[in-house]
């Protein structure tokens, strides 16, 4: 009599427990990803103590998780490029570009990694599944040198590459911040009008001033355009329409040949020189040396802005020359130029990171080149010019005793007091180490940026044995 | 049943040895468990599935409450054994059910004087009063409140369940003069709302008035109507008591309030998250970040260890005891027994449903426990006696 309600009961039953099991479906199974990755998971803060470490080329340690606190050694000299992780902030640098790698494998609803973990279990193993590390090219002692000696400025940044590879051994921006406490301090820098968060070296945008005469001088030698013995005359002042050129680091250098004129860094000459290149060639060699293109870098870089085609008029033309104009490039590029001319011609590809070594295995970098935007010849003769900068031309304070450099100043134009550039690889005839370094506002590019190149690069050739 | 123990003692082998160091006292249980259903009546033929599962969900709560709370796992233990000795001991008494159903009054007088209880003595916990505190021990009186309930509400509707059914919905006259102690059902439901703030106990009280109603008589108006009853007085509940509120916007915005309302059911959700569709496995999972986890969440806890096929797994098996609750409700010939048996299964059925819904964020969480696989003494006590009446009701001549 009552079978049918009884059934009717029954049928509610199986209804309602077939709701709970969908249910449990979908909150375990389809919305676990989402649900796992809020950022109240004290589960997420879990897998962070087992986050890989990021290490120096010797070994040492760059950046570690201790006692659930990321600590960084280096503090302040890397903070930007090593960067920082934050559970209020994100992250940055290395630690935000490599934070696949460096992030314990998580099993959230993946169920081939679960049953792994159940049969290590079974075992008698607990699988704990730690982030790889990754270790970079950056030399302790040079990064030390190179983030010391920038510190004594207010604003400016360093590279120093492997010239054989491209490895980037030190690299350093300024002003910095200690990343060791950089929840409480993360106020502060973000407000701070001197933007210590900012990477100057690959982030940061400059006009390149004279440095920028290398790659003058390596698009009119290359093309043809000049040759080493023409000669030049300068007599302070060149006007093309309404603009006039001046020298700002030398003054009327007079009558000089090419290499006269690279080392006393005349602009009136070089402003002829890009000239006679012409707008055309200019555009060529730009894209030769990938001008504006990605450095195909481990860290996000800026890339350079030059005026487009449609811009290059004379007036414009004779500013590119001494790397004035529109022309903007962060350091890392300067360090380019004179690795390529380091390089017999051939531009490396810029890496930091060496190899990221999991328990799935080790990824090698491989050194490689971006491209060969000038001849083995032209680079030896553009070496020499550069030689001669520091024997007896504007960049006489990067000398090193016993050791050839070979270097190129710069004094860029811009509101406020001139930046302060130099440019330098060494030995000359066999060159191991490439230093480029801006100081902002610091003034002639011999008095302020030379001697820092000049500590940083003798701490180097002592590091990087050939 | 072998079969269960057999899988309880594998469940077992899991826990650290150091958490449940009594292992004689599992034996024992074991013995016990067995000893309950093999000592039977001569000449009957009885449903041993349905002990067999819930000694089974037992050993499977047991385990996860030695993993997130060990002290706890001890004294669920010795509830566990006063649990089996009592559903031995009270074995005869429901072999003779039909004499319970002389002192119907005695059932709901006492669950009246157990609420009234409660709202004068209960101590309040989250902002409902659940618990009465005797000395040291603490019990939930709803946990005996539900079987007085279905005891009364059988053998009151079996006398009368005709005359209900008959009566024309609209006839008030007729409607009243039976209906009336149902309203005093109803009024309790509702009372247990106003009084002691808990939306679980007064839901799970009315949905087990409804279905047996509904069984008794087939009227859908009358179910309809405590729906209705139940809905009007969740919905002042929620105006009313700030903690009811509370615990809808934890539900319903659980990311809103992540470190305040919201922290015991997000870490809950965070668990299920965790666990995907194999588990993290048992002992390699976080419950602990859940807070009460061993009285509110020990279900989070299983499937964040167990994954969703643990979890599903579970749910199955409550819904093969419910479901072979029913049968035994079909199988009794006389109406009070078919209202008893469907009274017991339902009242497993939607307390599982209850709280499984609540964990799983179906519907906002309340404060009832999930029957054999929470900690508590008076629940563990209560489903066991329940499940030893489904048991003896389950009885036949053996031809």
């Amino acid at each position: 009599m009552t079978n049918a309600s009884i059934q009717a009961v029954w049928r509610l039953f199986a209804g309602l427990f077939l709701v709970l099991a969908l249910r449990q479906f979908y909150v375990q199974v389809v919305a676990a990803p989402q649900i796992a990755a809020r950022p109240y998971n004290p589960r997420l803060r879990l897998l962070e103590a087992y986050r890989g470490r990021i290490l120096a080329a010797d070994g040492s340690v760059l950046a570690q998780t201790v006692g659930g606190k990321r600590t960084y050694p280096m503090g302040p000299a890397l903070a930007q490029t090593v960067g920082y992780l934050s559970s209020r902030y994100g992250a940055a640098g290395l630690e935000a570009a490599f934070d696949n790698a460096l992030q314990p494998a998580d099993t959230n609803g993946d169920p081939a990694a679960q049953l792994a973990q159940i049969g290590a279990a079974f075992a008698g193993r607990q699988a704990v599944s730690h982030g790889a590390d990754v270790v970079t090219t950056l030399d302790p002692a040079i990064e030390t040198a190179l983030a010391s000696e920038l510190g004594d400025h207010a604003r400016g940044a360093g590279v120093v590459l492997d010239a054989r590879s491209g490895a980037v051994l030190a690299i350093a921006s300024v002003p910095t911040f200690d990343p060791n406490d950089f929840d409480r301090i993360f106020p502060t820098l973000r407000d701070d009008p001197s933007s210590p968060l900012l990477n100057r070296a690959i982030d940061g945008l400059y006009p390149p001033g004279s440095t920028w005469k290398i790659f003058t001088a390596s698009a009119a030698l290359d093309s043809g355009t000049v040759a080493m013995d023409a000669t030049f005359d300068d007599p302070g002042y060149f006007q093309i329409g309404d603009y006039v050129v001046h020298d700002n680091e030398g003054e009327a250098t007079g009558t000089q040949d090419l290499t006269g004129a690279f080392a006393l860094s005349s602009n009136v000459d070089f402003a002829q020189i890009a000239l006679k290149v012409g707008a055309d060639q200019w555009e060529a060699y730009a894209r030769r040396w990938g001008i504006g293109d990605s450095f195909d870098f481990q860290l996000p870089a800026e890339r350079d802005r030059m005026p487009g085609t449609n811009e290059l008029y004379p007036g414009i033309l004779a500013q590119l020359a001494f790397g004035q104009a529109s022309l903007l490039v962060p350091p890392l590029r300067v360090a380019l130029l004179g690795a390529t001319i380091a390089g017999n011609g051939s531009e490396p590809r810029p890496f930091i990171v060496r190899e990221v070594v999991g328990a799935g295995g080790t990824t090698t970098t491989a050194p490689a080149t971006l491209a060969q935007p000038i001849s083995a010849e032209t680079a030896e003769n553009v070496k020499k010019m550069m030689v001669a900068v520091v024997e007896r031309g504007t960049g006489t304070p990067a000398a090193l005793p016993n050791v050839t450099v070979a270097g190129k100043t710069g004094t860029a134009t811009n509101p406020g007091v001139a930046h302060s550039w130099f440019v330098c690889f060494a030995p000359a005839d066999a060159p191991r180490i490439v230093v480029a370094v801006i100081v902002e506002n610091g003034g002639y590019g011999a008095d302020v940026a030379a001697p820092i190149a000049r500590s940083v690069m003798r701490v180097a050739l002592g590091r990087v044995k050939s | 049943m072998l079969g269960a123990l057999a899988i309880a003692y594998f469940a077992f082998a899991l826990v650290p040895l150091h958490v449940l160091d009594s292992r004689w006292l599992v034996a024992l249980l074991g013995c016990i468990a067995l000893a309950w259903v093999v000592v039977r009546p001569l000449g009957e033929r009885r449903d041993d599935v349905i002990p067999a599962i819930a000694v089974l969900l037992t050993s499977i709560g047991l385990i996860v409450i030695a993993r997130v709370a060990p002290t706890l796992a001890a004294r669920q233990l010795i509830w566990l054994t006063i649990a089996l000795v009592l559903a031995i001991g009270a074995g005869p008494a429901f072999r003779r059910y039909r004499v319970l159903a002389r002192y119907k009054y005695v059932w709901i007088l006492a669950s009246i004087v157990l609420f009234v209880l409660v709202a004068l003595f209960g101590q309040e916990v989250n902002g409902a009063k659940l618990w009465i505190r005797v000395g040291t021990l603490q019990f939930e009186p709803i946990e005996a409140i539900k079987l007085f309930v279905v005891l009364f509400m059988a053998a009151y509707l079996a006398e009368t369940a005709d005359v209900i059914a008959a009566a024309r919905p609209w006839s008030l006259r007729a409607n009243a003069k039976y209906l009336g102690p149902l309203f005093i059902g109803w009024g309790t439901s509702v009372g247990i709302l106003v009084f002691e703030r808990d939306v679980g106990t007064a839901a799970l009280l009315l949905a087990i008035f409804a279905a047996m109603l509904y069984v008794a008589t087939r009227r859908i108006d009358l179910v309809v109507g405590s729906v209705a009853v139940f809905g009007l007085a969740a919905w002042w509940a929620v105006h009313h008591y700030t903690y009811v509120a509370l615990r809808i916007a934890a539900w319903r915005h659980p990311f809103a309030d992540p470190y305040g309302a919201g922290y015991q059911s997000l870490q809950a959700l965070f668990g299920l998250g965790a666990g995907g569709l194999f588990g993290t496995g048992y002992g390699l999972g976080k419950p602990g970040y859940i807070p009460a986890v061993a009285t509110d969440y020990v279900y989070a806890a299983f499937s964040e260890e167990f994954g969703a096929l643990g979890g599903i797994a579970v749910c199955a098996l409550f819904l093969v005891l419910v479901l072979r609750a029913l049968a035994v409700a079909r199988e009794k010939p006389d109406l009070y027994g078919r209202l008893l048996a469907t009274g017991l299964a339902s009242t497993l059925g939607f307390q599982v449903f209850i709280i499984m819904g609540g964990v799983l964020h179906l519907f906002p969480l309340t404060g009832i426990t999930l029957p054999f696989f929470s900690y508590g003494g008076s629940s563990l006590v209560a489903n066991y006696l329940l499940v030893a009446f489904l048991w003896a009701l389950s009885a036949r001549a053996t031809a």
